[in-house]
C-alpha cells in the first residue's frame, strides 16, 4: 500500500473494510440488545456497500486502464473494528464513530481521486461515503442520548 | 504485499474441444509457463492436421442445424454464457494473470471487454435484420436477408488470451456460424475456460470448438475448403504474407489485425498531468504488449519559439520519465503491482535487442529498464522495468519498428504538420493520439491522420464492442473489422430477394 494504489488494491481494501465493519456490527447487535435492530441494519448495509463497490469496479474496468493508479495511501484509512470483552456501550459507540469517520473519509477521498474515471466509479464511492457519514451521525446521536 | 490466490494449483494437460467432447490430442505436448515465477502451469498439445480436419468436419455438420436455430434461441446461449462469465469473473481474470503475466487490474479489464462483446452479440436478432422496400416496380417488392456462411477459424494472439477471440466468436455463432478457435499456445487456458462455459451455456456440440496447436493447425484452417473465413490477430509478416495471401488464394473472408507503431502527440496546450497519467498506461500497460500501446511520444512545438519549445520538451520528458520510473513491477496477482513481466524470455530478449539498437543508433536512454527492480522475490527471467529513450528519430529501429515491450521512444516535432508526416512515414496505421486543448488541432489530426483508431486526449484507443476495431496500412489486412456491426456483416452473406406474386 503506497501513496499510489492500484484499483484492485482499493477495491480489496473497501471489501475488507465492509467485511470487518459488518462483523463488528453483528457482534454489537448480539451484545447490546437495546440497539440490536440498528446494528443489524448497519451490518446489512455493509454487505450492500461491498456489493455495490465490487460490482461497479467489475462492470466499469476496461483493458484500456486510463489512470488506474489512484493517488491514495491506504494506510491512512485503517481503522479498528474490534469488540473487546471489557468495552462498555459508550466505548463501543466511540469506536464505531471513529470507524465511520475513517471509512467515510476513505470513500470521499476515493471518489475525489477517481473523478477522471468513468462517472459510475466516483458515484459509487460517494454513495457509500454518504451512507457511512449518515451512520456516523446516527451513532453520534446514540452517544449523546446515552451520556 | 498481498498476493491473490492462484486459481491453477496443479499442472494439467489441455484437451481439444471438438463436437462437444474434450478430446486428448495425438500431438506432442509443450509447456505453458507462468512468466512471473517460470513455473509450468499446464501442458498444451500441438494438434495434428487430422485433428483440425476432424474439427472442421464436425463444425460443418453442426452448422446445418445451428443455422436453422432461431436467432433469438442462439442469442439465449450467449446470455447464459455472459451470466457464467460474470459468475466466474474473478477466476477467469486470475487465470489470465497466471498464463500471461499481466496485472490483475489489466486481466479484469480484459475479462470485462470480452464480456462486452458477448453482450453486444446477444443483440443479434436486431443486429442481423435485413431491410426491404415495397413496390420497387409495379407489384414487386425487394428485400435483403443476412445468412450465415458456415465454419470460421479464429486464431488468437498471446497478448490478450481471453478477449481477442471474443472480438469474433460471439458474432460468428450468434449469426448462425460454427467456429474453431485456435488459442495462442503460449497462453491457451483462457480459451479452454471459455469453451467450458460455452458447453455449460448450452451451445450444441460442434458449434464452438477449440483446437490447440501451432502452424499445422493454422495451415490446416487455411487449406481447408470448408472454412469460409479466418479471423487473425498477430504479427504483420504472418498476417500479410500468410493469412491474407492464403485467404485470397482460397477465396476465404479474412480479418487480419496485425502490428502497430502508435504515435502519441503532446501539444503545448495539453493538460500535462492528465496526459502523463494517460501515457503511463498507454506505454507500459500490459507491459507494452498491446497493438494499441503507445510507442512513440512526439513532443510537438507548434507555435512555440525555440526557447519555449526546449523548455516544454524538457518539462514533458522529465514528467514522463519521473512517472515511468515509479511504476512498480512484479507479479500481477500482487495488488500493489502496476506492471507485470513480458510473456516469455524470448520476448524479453527481443526487447533487449531493441534497447541495444537504440543505444547504437545514438538515442539517449533516459530510463534504463534493464536495471530490474521488482516487488517481490521473482526470477528476473521475463522481467524488465520501463525504459524511455530521448532524441529518437523516425528512421531509427526503435522509432520505426514494433518493439512490443515497455519501451518509449520520445521524439521532437517542430509543428503539427511535421508530426503528421512522421506518423505517415511509418508503415503501420493502427492508432494515433493527440493530447491538446485545441479543438482545431484535434480536428486537423482526426481528419488527416491515416490510422484506424484515433485518440483525442486518450492514450489507449480501444474501440468498445459496439464499434469496429479498426486499423489501416500494415496494421490491417481485409475489408471488414471485428466487433459490432462490421462483424455481423463479416459473418453473414447478404442475399437480395425480389418477389412478385401473380
Amino acid at each position: 500500500m503506497g501513496e499510489e494504489a492500484t484499483c484492485s488494491a482499493i477495491i480489496s481494501f473497501a471489501g475488507k473494510l465492509e467485511d470487518d465493519s459488518s462483523e463488528f456490527y453483528e457482534q454489537l447487535a448480539e451484545k447490546f440488545a437495546e440497539e440490536r435492530e440498528t446494528f443489524l441494519e448497519f451490518a446489512k448495509e455493509c454487505r450492500q456497500n461491498k456489493l455495490l463497490v465490487v460490482r461497479t469496479y467489475q462492470e466499469t474496468i476496461t483493458d484500456a486502464l486510463e489512470a488506474c493508479f489512484i493517488k491514495i495511501d491506504l494506510h491512512n484509512y485503517v481503522a479498528e473494528a474490534t469488540l473487546r470483552g471489557d468495552m462498555r456501550y459508550l466505548d463501543v459507540l466511540k469506536t464505531a464513530i471513529r470507524l465511520e469517520e475513517k471509512a467515510s473519509r476513505f470513500y470521499f477521498d476515493a471518489a475525489e481521486q477517481s473523478k477522471s474515471l468513468l462517472a459510475t466509479i466516483p458515484r459509487a464511492f460517494r454513495k457509500v461515503a454518504e451512507r457511512r457519514n449518515n451512520r456516523k451521525l446516527k451513532l453520534k446521536s446514540l452517544l449523546e442520548s446515552s451520556i | 504485499m498481498t498476493i491473490l490466490e492462484e486459481p491453477i494449483k496443479e499442472v494439467f494437460t489441455l484437451r481439444n474441444y471438438i463436437g462437444g467432447e474434450w478430446i486428448e490430442s495425438e500431438g506432442e505436448l509443450i509447456d505453458v509457463v507462468n512468466p512471473t515465477n517460470c513455473r509450468v502451469i499446464a501442458k498444451v498439445p500441438v494438434s495434428t492436421k487430422n485433428e483440425i480436419d476432424a474439427a472442421v468436419e464436425t463444425a460443418k455438420e453442426a452448422f446445418l442445424e445451428w443455422r436453422r436455430t432461431p436467432p433469438v434461441a442462439r442469442a439465449r446461449c450467449l446470455f447464459r454464457l455472459k451470466e457464467l462469465m460474470e459468475e466466474r469473473f474473478e477466476e477467469l481474470s486470475r487465470v489470465q494473470t497466471m498464463e500471461h503475466g499481466k496485472t490483475i487490474d489489466e486481466s479484469r479489464g480484459e475479462t470485462r471487454r470480452g464480456i462486452e462483446n458477448v453482450e453486444v452479440a446477444a443483440g443479434m436478432p436486431s443486429l442481423m435484420m435485413g431491410y426491404n422496400l415495397e413496390d420497387i416496380a409495379a407489384g414487386i417488392d425487394e428485400y435483403l436477408i443476412r445468412q450465415p456462411l458456415g465454419v470460421f477459424g479464429i486464431i488468437g494472439p498471446f497478448n490478450f488470451p481471453f478477449m481477442v477471440p471474443l472480438w469474433f466468436a460471439p458474432y460468428a455463432v450468434a449469426t448462425g456460424n460454427c467456429i474453431i478457435v485456435k488459442p495462442s499456445s503460449e497462453d491457451p487456458i483462457s480459451q479452454m475456460k471459455i469453451a467450458e462455459l460455452g458447453e455449460e451455456a448450452g451451445f450444441p456440440p460442434g458449434v464452438w470448438n477449440v483446437v490447440n496447436g501451432g502452424r499445422t493447425v493454422v495451415s490446416g484452417m487455411l487449406d481447408n475448403p470448408d472454412i469460409e473465413g479466418i479471423c487473425f490477430v498477430g504479427s504483420t509478416p504472418v498476417g500479410r504474407n500468410v493469412i491474407y495471401r492464403k485467404c485470397g488464394e482460397t477465396n476465404k473472408r479474412v480479418i487480419a489485425q496485425t502490428g502497430a507503431k502508435n504515435f502519441l502527440l503532446v501539444m503545448p496546450d495539453a493538460n500535462l498531468e492528465r496526459t502523463i497519467a494517460s501515457c503511463m498506461t498507454s506505454f507500459y500497460g500490459n507491459t507494452g504488449q498491446r497493438c494499441l500501446s503507445g510507442a512513440n511520444l512526439l513532443v510537438v512545438g507548434e507555435g512555440l519559439d525555440e526557447h519555449n519549445y526546449n523548455a516544454f520538451y524538457k518539462k514533458t520528458v522529465d514528467a514522463f520519465v519521473n512517472a515511468a520510473s515509479k511504476i512498480r513491477v512484479g507479479y500481477g496477482l500482487d495488488e500493489s503491482v502496476q506492471m507485470g513481466p513480458l510473456r516469455d524470455k524470448s520476448k524479453k530478449r527481443r526487447v533487449l535487442g531493441f534497447i541495444e539498437k537504440g543505444i547504437e543508433e545514438g538515442a539517449k536512454l533516459n530510463l534504463d529498464g534493464r536495471n530490474i527492480k521488482l516487488v517481490g522475490n521473482w526470477p528476473q527471467t521475463c522481467f524488465l522495468n520501463p525504459s524511455a529513450f530521448e532524441d529518437v528519430t523516425p528512421d531509427m529501429a526503435i522509432g520505426r519498428e514494433e518493439i512490443f515491450g515497455p519501451v518509449a521512444s520520445i521524439m521532437r516535432a517542430e509543428g503539427l504538420d511535421e508530426a503528421i508526416e512522421m506518423i505517415h512515414s511509418n508503415p503501420y496505421g493502427n492508432a494515433a493520439s493527440i493530447f491538446t486543448s485545441s479543438g482545431k488541432w484535434a480536428r486537423e489530426f482526426q481528419y488527416r491522420v491515416q490510422c484506424g483508431n484515433i485518440g483525442i486526449n486518450i492514450g489507449i484507443v480501444a474501440p468498445m464492442a459496439f464499434f469496429p476495431f479498426s486499423g489501416m496500412k500494415d496494421s490491417f489486412f481485409g475489408t471488414l473489422h471485428g466487433q459490432g456491426r462490421e462483424a455481423v456483416r463479416f459473418f453473414t452473406e447478404s442475399k437480395v430477394v425480389i418477389q412478385r406474386w401473380f
